[in-house]
């Protein structure tokens, strides 16, 4: 019974660092402005819109875009809604 | 004389540094409001900034609005060029308003100027502008009002007139040489003294003897006008 309760307890705190986690965002570029929505993969321990920001943030930055903010995060079911409005930036970056 | 003189120059060098103040002021005034109208107008990124901002704060995500978005930025920055010109115009207008406001400040200080200068003509009194000797008329005409005058007043004012206008002056016993033709030394002082005062008393006594026929002391008598008003027909 023990064991029961031990494995299961391993197997709820184990679920979300197997979820994948992916953050929507709003980005720009200036000269001319450019605006972007786009949805971007994170990694699971930033799974929240603070940490995915300052994840998203540089990576982005690479790319010559700046982060204006990461509106939610959500896992693999929030996808298809998303995907037609990103559209380029869908998984892009 | 010499004191209306000293304070009309204090006067001059108090309104030239009130010029000089006043145009600092004026400039520096000019200047900061060139400074505080040219930092407060907007720069054209207000637009994009203002774009941006919508971006953020409204659930806009499908790419047409987006675009949209993207036009209305660029309409904005374009509106930075009409910026680029009102700047011209605000500067060349604060160049105008500088030089107004310096050519008030001459304007003004010259009317001061003047102002004083009037005043202190009114408080010399009587000012002899034209002393016109008439020897028909036997008269005087003394800023144009008219005089008559004795023969002998006639003669005395004329010989001092002579004097004035040689920067002469002349004692009792010169003035009685001169008149009656003999030489100086033969005459005497308190004749030519009763000629002064002959004249005096036909014009006015105190009053002639302060503005016209003055008194130098231990020196004789001199006309207490300008020598370029002495006129004689």
């Amino acid at each position: 019974m023990a064991r029961i309760l031990v494995f299961m307890f391993v197997l709820l705190t184990a679920l979300p660092v197997q979820a994948e986690c992916y953050a929507d965002y709003k980005a720009k570029q200036d000269n001319p402005l450019r605006l972007a929505y786009g949805v971007a993969q994170v990694s699971d321990g930033n799974c929240d819109p603070g940490s995915a920001s300052s994840e998203l943030g540089p990576r982005l930055a690479a790319a010559g875009w700046e982060l204006l903010s990461v509106m939610s995060t959500f896992g693999p079911e929030g996808l298809a809604e998303r995907q037609s409005s990103a559209a380029d930036h869908f998984l892009r970056y | 004389m010499p004191q209306t003189i000293s304070s009309a120059t204090d006067s001059l060098r108090a309104g030239n540094r009130v010029v000089a103040f006043g145009i600092a002021a004026i400039v520096l005034i000019l200047l900061a409001a060139a400074v505080f109208l040219f930092v407060n107008l907007p720069d054209a990124n207000a637009f994009n900034a203002k774009v941006t901002q919508i971006f953020v704060d409204n659930d806009l995500r499908t790419n047409a609005e987006l675009r949209l978005l993207e036009i209305l930025a660029q309409s904005g920055t374009s509106f930075s060029e009409v910026l680029q010109s009102y700047r011209v115009v605000i500067f060349v207008l604060l160049v105008f308003a500088t030089a107004l406001l310096l050519a008030a400040l001459v304007f003004l200080v010259t009317i001061i100027a003047l102002n004083r200068r009037i005043s202190a003509i009114q408080r010399s009194g009587i000012q002899v502008a034209s002393l016109l000797i008439s020897r028909e008329g036997r008269a005087v005409y003394i800023n144009d009002m008219e005089f008559a005058l004795t023969e002998a007043a006639l003669e005395t004012l004329s010989v001092l007139a002579e004097a004035r206008m040689d920067d002469e002056v002349l004692t009792g016993a010169q003035i009685e040489s001169v008149i009656s033709g003999r030489n100086e030394v033969d005459c005497d002082e308190a004749a030519g003294a009763t000629r002064v005062k002959r004249l005096r008393d036909t014009l006015g006594n105190q009053l002639v003897s302060e503005l016209l026929v003055k008194t130098i002391a231990r020196r004789g008598y001199m006309l207490a006008v300008g020598k370029d008003v002495i006129r004689m027909v």
